[in-house]
């Protein structure tokens, strides 16, 4: 499934190189390599997904981002910086973009981050109140917080049950450590240990012990994966 | 720059000014207690004895007149003068002694004249005078000299003139010197600064030794250049040593590489490009925490600081490394019962201090079976901290052990860059805090004591 995508980048290399991974990934990418083109091609509100470097000629991506919201452009926006503090990162999301990512990044995790956008477009546009989540035969009740498998009651602890949570919304994806730590812990540093991974597999242990098929799985060199396949 | 010269110029006006202005004061009262109306009684007699010989000479001619003068001299005043002058300015009667000066031949109103008196012909005395024409070859010359109290009148007033004018050049020379003293001293700060701003930073503003405004200025501008120096030379070592440190995270990421390109098999080089991307990883990882670090310490993210609750904060991070310490075979004892206060703190940094300072007590003590992370809080203080029983760290090291790319482990044979406790005393930094490491009798207590009333804030010198 194709999205349309805009691409605002000054760095004709890195353009070129997440260009070129986001076509593979069935995206038509518009590109624009200044603040200028890139606020004039965005306010057409035509795009599924912006993705804005920082730091641009002409008119910095900060600056883009809010005369977009000014604006009334809700296209979701994925910032791309070389300004990685906490700071920088809080200031982002503060701007109004609705996630962000530090350079030099793995193309794995832009494409994982994009995806959850998409999904999480997706879903306020269904307008849908969501009271289940199921992949396979697991199923996650987010009213009453229980999870089954197989029919099968899991036992899981509040921060567990939150990691599920989060993955089965994204299910069928990939999810990056860093995603995780921002979204089920709200931390924007990274602890630079196993911690995440620790976790994970705690959950998988409970999601996998005494099932046959696996159904969390590791995606090497870019995260975890939540899939019945 | 351009304002100098009119400022030298207007505090020369300004000296001038006030120079003139004291003089006026005092000239002002002399002339006023000194002088009265002699001057005007003397015009005014002299002109009614011109009137009187001139009445005398119209009703009975020049032999009535000459009558008439002889008459008046001889009645004795002393300071009455009459003359009969000829055109060439010589007297034929009369005690006026000649030749007269041009302006006593002409003054028919009258006038101020110095004259000499004919039995005292060597002394000039100054005299008021009025002239009146005798037909066509005379003058009759009336005058009357001054006495000694208004001669002195009209010398005082003529000194307090002259001391007038020269006020005025002493106080507009004085104020010129002056602006010309401080115009000097501001230059020389000022070209000290021109010079360190153009690279010099071994100068220093001079300092006369007398204390005045200039030299508090001076010395307030060199603990300003002191400082400065400090700074750039604490970055100089700070990039000094970042690219030393990077270079041995570079020299492997470059072997994995060339490792990597003389494998054929693609399993192997597959693992081998794993490798690569986490040294890759590991070196943005560096370079985020020393920007972090230079961030924190330069106070910018006070913006960010919110309430926060210690001890939810503290069980989140137990939590969190739970899992990690259980696979290590630790236990992770939380130590935070007692409410606390809240407070006002950047919620992120703080986590990642005590995330840093777990992960530390985790890598270095891992093997002490027991950890302890705690929150407690006393009158002074909040202390936020973990105890292991690690080795500890011996006294000797521990300034070591905070400073940025510090290890104490020589051979560097142990992962990790040495910026974590470097980051948590930075972060204590920012919240007016400082980092304690101490003794847990075995291991080591690493502690952010967080004072509960920040005297320090904004008031540091």
């Amino acid at each position: 499934m194709g999205r349309k995508i805009l691409l605002v980048e000054d760095d004709s290399d890195t353009a070129a190189y997440l260009a070129r991974g986001l076509a593979e990934q069935g995206h038509v990418v518009d590109q624009a390599a200044d603040g200028r083109d890139g606020l004039f091609l965005a306010s057409e509100g035509s795009f599924d997904l912006i993705i804005l470097d920082r730091m641009l000629p002409g008119l910095d991506g900060l600056s883009v981002l809010r005369a977009l919201r000014a604006a009334g452009v809700g296209t979701p926006v994925l910032i791309l910086s070389a300004l990685g503090t906490v700071d920088d990162r809080i200031e982002g999301l503060e701007g109004g973009s609705d996630d962000y990512l530090v350079k030099p990044f793995a193309f794995s995790e832009l494409n994982a981050r994009a995806n959850a956008l998409f999904r999480r477009a997706d879903g306020a546009a269904s307008a849908a109140v969501e009271t289940r989540l199921t992949v396979g035969d697991l199923e996650v009740d987010l009213l009453g917080r229980t999870v089954r498998r197989a029919g099968r009651a899991i036992e899981l602890k509040p921060r567990e049950y939150r990691l599920l949570e989060y993955f089965a919304r994204n299910a069928g994806r990939v999810v990056t450590r860093t995603m995780l730590l921002e979204h089920v812990w709200n931390y924007h540093f990274d602890p630079g240990t196993n911690v995440v991974d620790v976790h994970v597999s705690r959950l998988r242990r409970k999601l996998e012990e005494g099932f046959e098929r696996p159904i969390l799985h590791t995606v090497r060199g870019a995260g975890y994966r939540l899939a019945a396949d | 720059m351009g304002s100098r010269v009119p400022t030298t110029m207007r505090i020369a006006a300004l000296a001038a000014f006030l120079a003139l202005l004291s003089n006026l004061a005092v000239l002002g009262f002399i002339h006023l207690r000194t002088h009265d109306d002699a001057f005007d009684v003397l015009r005014q007699r002299a002109t009614e004895e011109a009137r009187a010989l001139d009445d005398v000479y119209r009703s009975g001619g020049r032999t009535a007149l000459d009558d008439a003068i002889r008459g008046t001299l001889d009645a004795g005043d002393s300071q009455i003068m009459i003359a009969i002058v000829d055109t060439e300015g010589h007297p034929v009667a009369g005690n006026i002694a000649g030749p007269l000066p041009p302006v006593a031949r002409k003054a028919t109103d009258f006038a101020i004249a110095q004259l000499r008196q004919a039995d005292r012909p060597r002394v000039p005395v100054e005299a008021g005078i009025v002239v009146r024409p005798l037909g066509a070859h005379y003058i009759l010359v009336s005058a009357r000299s001054f006495g000694e109290r208004l001669a002195f009148q009209r010398l005082l007033e003529h000194s307090l003139l002259l001391a007038l004018f020269m006020s005025l050049l002493f106080g507009a020379i004085c104020g010129l010197v002056t602006a010309r003293y401080v115009g000097r001293r501001v230059r020389a700060i000022a070209d000290v600064v021109d010079e360190v701003g153009e690279g010099d930073l071994a100068r220093r503003a001079p300092i006369g030794g007398s204390g005045d405004a200039f030299d508090a200025l001076s010395a307030r501008i060199n603990r300003m250049l002191d400082r400065i120096g400090l700074l750039m030379g604490e970055l100089r070592l700070l990039t000094d040593s970042l690219a030393h440190d990077l270079r041995s995270p570079v020299g492997r990421l470059r072997a994995r590489v060339e490792r990597a390109l003389m494998l054929t098999d693609e399993v192997q080089r597959d693992a081998a490009l794993g490798g690569v991307l986490a040294e890759a990883d590991g070196l943005t990882r560096i370079l985020t925490t020393v920007l972090e670090i230079g961030r924190t310490e330069a106070m910018a993210s006070r913006r960010q600081f919110a309430w926060v609750d210690p001890t939810e904060l503290v069980c989140e991070l137990a939590e969190m490394y739970e899992p990690l310490a259980e696979e290590k075979g630790v236990t992770i004892e939380l130590d935070a019962k007692a409410p606390l206060f809240p407070l006002m703190a950047h919620r992120q940094l703080l986590a990642q201090a005590l995330s840093n300072m777990l992960d530390n007590a985790l890598t270095y003590a891992g093997s002490g079976g027991r950890m302890t992370l705690f929150a407690r809080q006393d009158e002074e203080a909040l202390r936020l901290g973990v105890g292991d029983r690690g080795p500890g760290i011996a006294e000797a090291d521990r300034a070591e052990a905070r400073r940025r790319f510090g290890r104490l482990d020589s051979s560097r044979s142990t992962p990790g860059a040495g910026l974590g406790l470097a980051l948590v005393d930075a972060v204590a930094h920012l919240h007016d805090g400082w980092l304690d490491l101490a003794d847990n009798e075995p291991g080591l207590c690493a502690v952010i004591v967080l004072p509960r009333k920040a005297k320090g804030r904004g008031g540091t010198a």
